[in-house]
């Protein structure tokens, strides 16, 4: 690809300045207007919003006067101690993010768009302040940048979730929008997989992690830490075990599995059950190294097909609740703080009901059908967690997306994100499609043209074999994470064709559409835009 | 940045699909997706390596000889089948994974005898929300006959609690007070015909599951057969793939059990060749006497007029290849796909297709005695079974005798075991289909 040199100087300078953002303090008082540096070919703004966010912006010498804002995802609202494996050390950040990375703003910047974005006022759950926040920055940057003609919306994760709230509040305000790899419609929903899964991983493995329900103030944020190092704890205990699983055949569950669990369970091998719960939550079976469908050796060889139908759908829930376990942890605290009590809730859950399909897919997995039951048979008379009622009515007080589309968006996730799943962006085009043929139905009647979809759905699919091996016949996982993969796993050339796509539409007032938008998607790679794809619901939507 | 080209007569375009579909598309209108004016493409997923492909991985051979003996003679209404054939290795990860590329890539106008139970189910979701026909699936877990869970999917073989209750009755005629112990696939395969011996009555003095490909790893077997001499069982029946069947002749062999315990096969896992791969000639030829359900007619019976066109056939375009039950599963599923195809009209699209086979499918020429039950309210397949008894080289000939076969047949819930006369539609005019 060829880069022009003028592109390579805006792409530097985008990524000095978004470097020298980092290093700016934060204003911790409203301005009115923004501080600019008057730079060129970019200039940079920095200023924060009436509720204290952050904020920064850019803009080209070359306005052409359509800015993106970006919504960035979730961060931890609380200081991790670095103790904690993984994600230990984190301090809590309101550092403005005026878009994906620097080699998108670079691009951005280079074609004459401006860009923007906050650091939120407050971190964790965020819906409503991150809406507010933004649609005060809107009016900002119009303010200072008159020029201003298109404002196109985008975002990831809980940004992603924040831009389609943006969205159904602004309406024909925006002139496109893109949620990515979003979040589901309520905090409920996005909940309710990580609340699954760590139930699960309690009951099994280690009854003595707390899984929610944490105490008020630092006596619960010491809970939520301690449960932290448990799970990933028992994550380790779990792969060291599955690992003799997968060569011994004999179960090897952790040293902290209730005796109840092992008396009832204990033939079953332990990734039998870590695959269960995995599914059960509606976790991924493939994740960025376990693809379910390679083993080591030859094809033929009873190794390659024991690794890849036995061990890796464990391995690949492994790695994929692994990932998610931090945020099910620290989102739930957040939002227990938020709503002033337990908000999981699980005592009415058929876990039996949640997992049938998956269960058919997996049993070798699963090993066998009679594994599987007497496990949900275990998991069915299991306790349960129990919600503050209280504290449910104030969470599901907080921000709800509806699928409401006035503008043309487009949705980008991986069809494995093991934080957001796939089913939520299928959810938005579902709520969407009823919209839409009302629409058309009312254009008929009026003697209007139908009217073209305001949505495009992108999703991002998994190599058929991408699982590696070292020469011992190990798994490699130390390589980059498999396209459709991880969450907001997406590659420059996918940042850019949703870009492309956005100011096409922005221009246009509608979607590109037929063999130039096939052509848009097949050159990105790795993704299809299939109108009829559906990706499996969450399980909070209870689609099966 | 992207250009939109605009087309030619847009606007009135627009106005008829308006008054088509209520569907948002982006995307470009066209002629029904899988078909030209020259060709039809379907797809069809199978393991071609792995575990499980032994006897398995000839059936898309035989299937593209059967296409290809058709195209020969013209295609279908002029088009010629072309059938893309893609491994699962038996995973359903990589089920889901290659017919993601069947239908989003490849652009297939339907799937045919995508082959297993958990393979099938997990690309369920995807078949559905496409609408694409799901033909003759191979499998018989009798769940895939439910119009509103699966309504693309046609299965073809007869269930597996329909051959289980089959089986409780040829049991209950011929082995009464024999000790029978069961070996099951713990998975739908298996918990079909748990249902089905349940509603047969059939009682075991052992009942021993395991999971799918379980009997490759250490020591499974061993506990399969320590079971079943702690039972007393004098006769096991077996109802799982080949493979298990192998395994268990070998550790039968172990334990010098071969010829003092009468097997009783269901017909997934009673292939003679693939079994003779698996375990030897000279153990096959121990397992002679053995007996095993089946529904498409003996490979080895020269009298039966679908053989011996077949294997005509067989000889011609698929040269080097055994005549065995694995070829006959893949013509007699290639021979209907021709009829359903036919049946769909000269410009066939997914929903005439589908209609096709609902309304006609009964009526197709097939190699099974029993008759196919397709209709409008009924996407079940066949429904009997005949037995036989395992020769030296592992094919079934009939208890009754050769070329005489005897029908049980029954369908997937509580209606009686009927014994019938095998009839069935006569093989067309040099194997090739005229409805």
């Amino acid at each position: 690809m060829k880069i022009s040199s003028t592109y390579k100087k805006v792409a530097v300078l985008a990524a000095s300045a978004l470097a020298a953002l980092a290093f700016t303090s934060a204003p911790t008082a409203a301005h009115a207007a923004p501080a600019c540096d008057g730079k060129v070919p970019v200039t940079s703004c920095i200023g924060a919003t009436s509720d204290g966010a952050p904020y920064s912006m850019m803009v080209p010498a070359n306005f052409n006067g359509t800015v993106y804002l970006y919504s960035h995802g979730y961060r931890y609202n609380v200081d991790i101690p670095s103790a904690i494996p993984l994600i230990g050390g984190y301090k809590i950040t309101n550092t403005p993010q005026p878009g994906p990375n620097a080699t998108i703003i670079g691009y951005l910047l280079s074609k004459g768009y401006a860009v923007m974005g906050s650091g939120f006022a407050r971190q964790g759950w965020n819906g409503d302040s991150g809406v507010a926040t933004d649609v005060e920055l809107i009016n900002t940057f119009k303010t200072q940048f008159t020029k201003t003609t298109h404002v196109i919306a985008w975002g990831e994760s809980l940004g992603g979730f924040i831009t389609q709230g943006l969205a159904e509040k602004l309406g024909t305000q925006l002139s496109a929008a893109a949620p990515l790899c979003m979040a589901s419609s309520t905090v409920e929903a996005e909940l309710k997989m990580a609340g699954d899964f760590l139930w699960g991983v309690k009951t099994f493995f280690d009854p003595s992690i707390k899984a929610g329900n944490y105490s008020a103030g630092a006596a619960g944020y010491a809970e939520a830490m301690t449960d932290l190092g448990k799970v990933f704890t028992v994550m380790g205990k779990l792969q060291a075990g599955i690992g003799k699983e997968l060569v011994t055949g004999a179960p090897s569950w952790p040293d902290t599995t209730p005796a109840a669990v092992k008396s009832m369970l204990g033939t079953i091998p332990s990734r039998s059950a870590l695959l269960l719960i995995g599914l059960m939550a509606g976790l991924p079976a493939q994740s960025a190294h376990f693809d379910g469908t390679t083993g080591p050796g030859s094809p033929n060889s009873s190794s390659y097909t024991g690794f890849a139908l036995l061990g890796s759908p464990a391995l690949a829930i492994l790695e994929n609740g692994t990932n998610a376990a931090a945020l099910a942890i620290l989102a739930t605290l957040d939002v227990e703080q938020q709503a002033g009590g337990a908000t999981f809730d699980n005592t009415k859950t058929d876990y039996a009901a949640q997992v049938a399909s998956e269960a058919s897919t997996y049993s070798a997995a699963l090993s066998g059908s009679t594994a599987t039951n007497g496990m949900l048979a275990y998991l069915a008379a299991a306790p349960r967690a129990t919600a503050n009622p209280a504290a449910v009515t104030k969470m599901r007080s907080l921000l709800q997306w509806t699928g409401k589309i006035s503008v043309p968006e487009v949705t980008m996730v991986g069809v494995s994100d093991p934080i957001t799943p796939a089913g939520d962006s299928t959810y938005l085009a579902n709520q969407y499609a009823a919209q839409y043929a009302a629409q058309i139905k009312a254009n008929i009647k009026n003697h209007l043209p139908r009217g073209s979809s305001n949505l495009i759905s992108i999703y991002g699919l998994t190599p058929t074999h991408y699982t590696t091996f070292d020469a011992t016949g190990s798994p490699v996982t130390s390589t980059p994470a498999a396209n459709g993969t991880n969450h907001c796993n997406f590659t420059t050339a996918q940042y850019k064709t949703v870009a492309d796509l956005l100011a096409y539409a922005s221009t246009n007032g509608k979607h590109l559409s037929g063999g130039p938008l096939l052509t848009a998607v097949r050159k990105m790679g790795g993704s299809t835009v299939d109108l009829k794809f559906q990706a499996a619901l969450p399980k909070y939507y209870s689609q099966d | 940045m992207f250009v939109q080209r605009r087309t030619k007569g847009g606007i009135f375009a627009a106005a008829v699909v308006a008054a088509a579909a209520l569907v948002a598309s982006a995307l470009p209108a066209h002629a029904e997706t899988g078909v030209t004016s020259s060709t039809i493409k379907l797809g069809v997923t199978i393991p071609l390596t792995g575990a499980a492909a032994p006897g398995y991985n000839k059936i898309p051979a035989a299937m593209n000889a059967y296409f290809s003996y058709v195209n020969a003679n013209g295609g279908v209404n002029g088009r010629q089948i072309k059938l893309v054939v893609k491994d699962d290795a038996y995973s359903p990860a990589q089920t889901l994974s290659v017919t993601n590329d069947l239908i989003l890539k490849d652009k297939v106008f339907a799937l045919v005898g995508t082959l297993g139970t958990a393979n099938n189910e997990a690309t369920t979701r995807l078949v559905n929300s496409q609408g694409v026909p799901r033909l003759f699936v191979n499998t018989g877990f009798s769940g895939f006959a439910d119009m509103k869970k699966y309504p693309t999917t046609f299965p073809l073989f007869p269930s597996y609690a329909t051959e289980a209750k089959v089986m409780g009755k040829y049991l209950a005629d011929n082995f009464a007070g024999h000790k029978v112990a069961l070996i099951y696939q713990d998975d739908d395969f298996g918990m079909d015909a748990l249902k089905g011996f349940s509603t047969a009555g059939t009682n075991f003095v052992a009942k021993i599951p395991y999971a799918a490909l379980s009997q490759a790893q250490e020591g499974v077997v061993g506990t399969w057969v320590q079971n079943i001499i702690k039972s007393g069982a004098d006769t096991v029946v077996m109802f799982g793939v080949t493979s298990a069947t192998g395994a268990l002749a070998l550790g039968l062999y172990k334990a010098n059990l071969i010829g003092k315990v009468q097997l009783i096969l269901g017909s997934v896992g009673s292939d003679g060749t693939t079994l003779k791969g698996l375990v030897g000639p000279a153990l096959t030829a121990a397992l002679a006497g053995s007996i095993a359900a089946s529904f498409l007619p003996s490979p080895a019976d020269a009298t039966d007029e679908y053989i011996t066109q077949f294997k005509a056939i067989n000889a011609q375009y698929n040269a080097g290849a055994t005549f065995d039950n694995n070829v006959l599963v893949g013509m007699n599923t290639a021979m209907l796909t021709v009829q359903a195809l036919r049946a769909a009209g000269t410009s066939p699209t997914r929903a005439s297709l589908i209609k096709a086979i609902e309304t006609k499918g009964s009526t197709w020429a097939s190699a099974a005695f029993s008759p196919i039950l397709y209709s409008p309210t009924s996407h079940v397949g066949y429904t009997g079974y005949w037995f036989g008894k395992l020769g030296l080289d592992g094919n079934a000939v009939s208890v009754d005798g050769p070329g005489k076969y005897t029908l049980y047949t029954t369908d997937s819930g509580s209606a009686p075991v009927v014994k019938a006369s095998a009839t069935r539609p006569a093989m067309p005019a040099k194997g090739l289909p005229k409805n």
